[in-house]
């Protein structure tokens, strides 16, 4: 190791004193390490719901509902109220000289405008 | 490098130089470290009211580990963005970390190695990053990953000093809401297989805080308790000082939501600088610049409508940026010295032509003595003995040589450079000498042979062709006379009344750019259209341009000429002159584009040359959104990155999440949600609750987040009811500072469950088990 990464101490050692179990020992190498860790969907749906009351608070209860206020649109690009949309791309505009830049974005841009609200073309 | 000012006020036009190199950052975290160590030495004064803390890490090894009995707990706070861990009864966590691990390679020896937390990127040149991006324990607020939990956990203890054989105090950790069972008994597992902990604990951080702020008298028994964190946002009710977890909220949008955002935005404002925007820069960004706006939409009309507010609202980012050299004009003796080297470039070259021009002059010399006295010869040679005497020569008759030798006179006199009346007059020459050459033309046909009918025609064809070549000439001649005469006009014109002359080149270069314009934009329109496409007509159903539609018309009637049931198109020869009609239809769709662009190419520059104040129509390069011509060099603005209306466009997300396309309440809806849930607690509770708001995490820190909150609750409540919004002495430590207070207390040791507990009884009762707050 370079002199200033071992001085900085970057780096996990891989023997700890106050360890029962070393890493190198449990996850030893070559193994599949950490692949079968659950994600948070399958451990919520591992959670037997069912069989507990309906009414005592889990995580997936406390979630929150959809909002009830009316949404109001922004413009994609520039942040301003948009109180139209492009048919053909999608997206929102604000005013004429929005909607000339809109018409005027190669595709790679559209699609990720629309990716940040999370309408764009997903081709499976 | 500039450092940062330290106060921002609204009317005054701060441009910030922020360099980017990483010392920056760290100078400012060293200033947050000194306020610190200030506030912790003079807990009670308050600190001047500054934008933010940037967050630091701390992470010296600790050295007094053995100091402290086994009695005393270790109190940690697992947060999504930073890992805290420190002593039960201090006032600070011992070692803060970013709550990410990498496992690069490190270049020389190629073993795999383990790096914890944000280190500095000088450090991390040894190792591979490629294919180790940083990796979190966590999926939304939730620990799934418990062997980068390991990983951390390890470092956390290596740097709190732990050196025994075990880490032999109880440990005291926070989890998120309503953590899901599995996720807890893997923790604790972790903790007493690996680390052989007597006892755990797991407590909530927002209720940490809470109950230290009440502690401080920040808010009362009863209130509510907004939590915006990292990845997730709760509001958790407390009665009686206990939180009810049944009346709790949570939306799935935080502070990394927020930071994404920005850079999403910013990457696509700014594609040429995308590299600029990594993650820790723009999070960097986000805790400067970004506020939260008491209305979003009035002060978005401020920016729409270009106000000197909104420009003292807009802050900029300078990037580095060297300004091309300059070249000094050179000085005179440069220029004398290039002057005389270049002289010395044209005498050689002229002397180089001279000996060439000399020699080709005594060529043609030559070779003309020899025709004259090849002619000389000749004369004295009898009528059939010439083809004979003429075939060693190369010539075949007497023309072939005075035709000759009036070539080699005429080069000879174009080498001695005299001027070009005499070669019209060749010119003219020749014409007399092609009526002669053609002289069968004249004769007419039945008097001739039919090898000489041949040759007639040969003569005469050549004969239109000189002549059509000649008129041409003559065209060509009398349009340069024709361009000359309007340049004079115009120049006349220009000299005595320059405005208007200036004026209608003016107009006439608006109304051409018009057209061009329109025309393309016809064209475009139809070929090229960016996104969804409706089925139908030709092709991909685009839209046809005159040009298609035309021929489309063309087909259609050809064939529905013919008549029902039948096609008998292409049956006949003059089907195919069809085709002939359209092809042209294409061209002259073209040709009119290119005249009317060379009629403004030409303008432009004529108003170039005369105009000052003309600036000429560039394309639309249709690539970027913010246009970089590439005609004139890079500026210093184009390296400077304008930080507006993304200002606090970010940080609305919090409030309406629909933005995101995250179909959850914001955070002023949430608090109306949070009450409703409560079973029917009663006005007065209500009152009370929403008496005492209190908000705390990372996330909170936004300038204006409380009286947005207020305006915003204050909608969903009935008219009168009281609100206060408070906010977290320390929103960001707050969770860990309620922990390890919670921890001192004699009956902490009631609340955690131990090795034995777990085993026995078993996931159900682990499922159950909630801390009680007020010991």
């Amino acid at each position: 190791m370079e002199l200033e990464v071992v001085k900085a101490e970057l780096v996990l050692p891989t023997h700890l004193s106050f360890k029962q179990i070393q890493m190198y020992e449990k996850y030893p190498k070559g193994q599949s390490r950490g692949r079968h860790w659950k994600h948070l969907k399958q451990i919520l749906q591992a959670e037997n719901h069912q069989n507990h009351p309906p009414d005592e608070p889990n995580y997936v209860n406390i979630e929150s509902p959809p909002s009830m206020h009316p949404c109001k649109r922004i413009c994609d690009i520039t942040g301003y109220e948009a109180p139209y949309y492009d048919p053909r791309t999608n997206l929102r505009y604000a005013n004429a000289d929005v909607f000339k830049l809109v018409r005027s974005l190669p595709k790679e841009y559209v699609q990720s405008y629309l990716a940040l609200r999370n309408a764009a073309v997903v081709l499976k | 490098m500039l450092l940062v000012p330290s106060c921002w006020t609204l009317g005054e036009r701060v441009t910030v130089s922020l360099s980017l190199s990483l010392s920056l950052s760290q100078s400012l975290r060293a200033l947050a470290r000194a306020r610190i160590l200030y506030k912790e030495r003079n807990p009670n004064s308050p600190i001047q009211k500054k934008k933010k803390m940037p967050f630091i890490s701390k992470i010296e090894r600790q050295s007094d580990y053995h100091l402290f009995p086994s009695t005393t707990p270790i109190v940690i706070d697992n947060g999504a963005s930073y890992f805290r861990i420190g002593w039960a009864g201090e006032a600070e966590p011992r070692v803060i970390f970013r709550n990410i691990v990498q496992r690069p390679r490190h270049k020389a020896t190629g073993e795999t190695v383990t790096i914890v937390g944000d280190h500095d990127p000088a450090l991390l040149r040894y190792f591979d990053c490629t294919r180790s991006g940083p990796r979190s324990a966590f999926d939304s607020n939730v620990v799934y990953q418990f062997e980068i939990m390991e990983y951390i956990l390890d470092f956390a203890f290596d740097r709190l000093g732990a050196n025994g054989s075990r880490i032999d105090h109880p440990v005291l950790i926070t989890e998120c809401v309503c953590n899901p069972v599995q996720s807890r008994s893997k923790m604790a597992e972790l903790l007493f297989e690996t680390y052989g902990v007597p006892s755990v604990a797991f407590g909530v951080d927002a209720a940490f805080s809470y109950k230290y702020n009440q502690q401080l008298g920040v808010c009362a028994k009863d209130g509510l308790a907004l939590c915006p964190g990292f990845t997730t946002t709760h509001v958790i009710p407390f009665i009686d000082g206990e939180p009810v977890y049944k009346g709790s909220c949570r939306t799935n949008i935080g502070g990394y939501h927020i930071t994404d955002y920005l850079k999403q935005l910013l990457s696509l404002k700014y594609p040429q600088h995308m590299a600029r925007f990594t993650w820790e820069k723009v999070e960097d960004l986000k805790m400067e610049h970004c506020y939260i706006a008491q209305d979003y939409f009035s002060e978005v009309r401020l920016f729409q409508k270009g106000d000197k507010e909104a420009e003292d609202k807009t802050r900029c980012w300078q990037l580095p940026w060297i300004p091309p050299p300059t070249e000094e004009p050179p000085s005179e003796e440069e220029i004398a010295r290039k002057a005389a080297i270049k002289e010395r470039q044209g005498q050689r070259l002229r002397e180089m032509a001279e000996a060439k021009r000399s020699s080709r002059i005594n060529e043609l010399e030559n070779e003309l003595h020899g025709l004259e006295f090849l002619l000389q010869q000749l004369e004295h040679v009898e009528e059939h003995n010439i083809p004979s005497f003429l075939s060693e020569t190369g010539y075949v008759s007497k023309q072939e040589i005075e035709s000759a030798v009036q070539k080699v006179t005429q080069s000879l006199r174009k080498a001695k450079g005299e001027p070009k009346g005499d070669q019209a007059e060749a010119e003219e020459k020749t014409d007399p000498a092609t009526n002669e050459r053609f002289p069968l033309i004249n004769i007419p046909d039945n008097m001739l042979t039919p090898e000489q009918l041949k040759e007639k025609r040969r003569q005469l064809f050549l004969k239109t062709t000189s002549e059509g070549r000649q008129r041409a000439k003559q065209k060509r001649f009398e349009s340069e006379l024709e361009r000359e005469r309007k340049n004079q006009q115009d120049e006349e014109k220009r000299l005595e009344n320059p405005e208007l002359y200036l004026e209608q080149l003016r107009a006439k270069y608006k109304d051409l750019s018009e057209k061009v314009e329109q025309r393309k934009r016809l064209k475009t329109n139809g070929n090229h259209t960016n996104g969804n496409n409706f089925s139908g007509g030709v092709g991909r159903g685009e839209r046809l341009n005159a040009a298609q539609r035309e021929r489309m018309r063309l087909l259609t009637t050809a064939a529905f000429d013919r008549g029902k049931g039948e096609d008998t198109f292409g049956a006949r020869d003059e089907d195919w002159q069809l085709y002939k009609l359209m092809s042209k239809d294409n061209d002259d769709d073209d040709e009119g584009l290119d005249q009317d662009e060379a009629e403004m190419a030409r303008l432009s520059s004529r108003l170039q040359e005369i105009d000052p104040t003309f600036v000429p129509k560039l394309e639309i390069v249709t690539s970027q959104p913010i246009e970089v011509p590439r005609l004139r060099p890079l500026t210093k603005e184009d390296f400077q990155i304008l930080l507006g209306v993304e200002r606090f466009r970010c940080p609305e997300i919090l409030f309406r999440p629909n933005w995101i396309a995250v179909d959850q309440a914001g955070l002023d809806e949430m608090t109306g949600i949070s009450i409703r849930r409560l079973s029917p607690v009663g006005q007065e509770v209500e009152e009370r609750l929403t008496n005492s708001i209190f908000i705390t995490g990372g996330s909170c820190l936004f300038p204006g987040m409380s009286k947005r909150l207020v305006a915003g609750i204050r909608m969903i409540r009935p008219c009168g009811s009281p609100i206060r919004v408070v906010k977290a002495s320390d929103p960001v430590l707050d969770a860990w500072r309620g922990a390890a207070a919670y921890a001192t207390a004699p009956q902490f040791l009631t609340q955690t469950f131990s090795r034995t507990d777990y085993y026995e009884k078993g996931e159900d009762w682990l499922r159950r088990y909630q801390l009680r707050y007020t010991l």
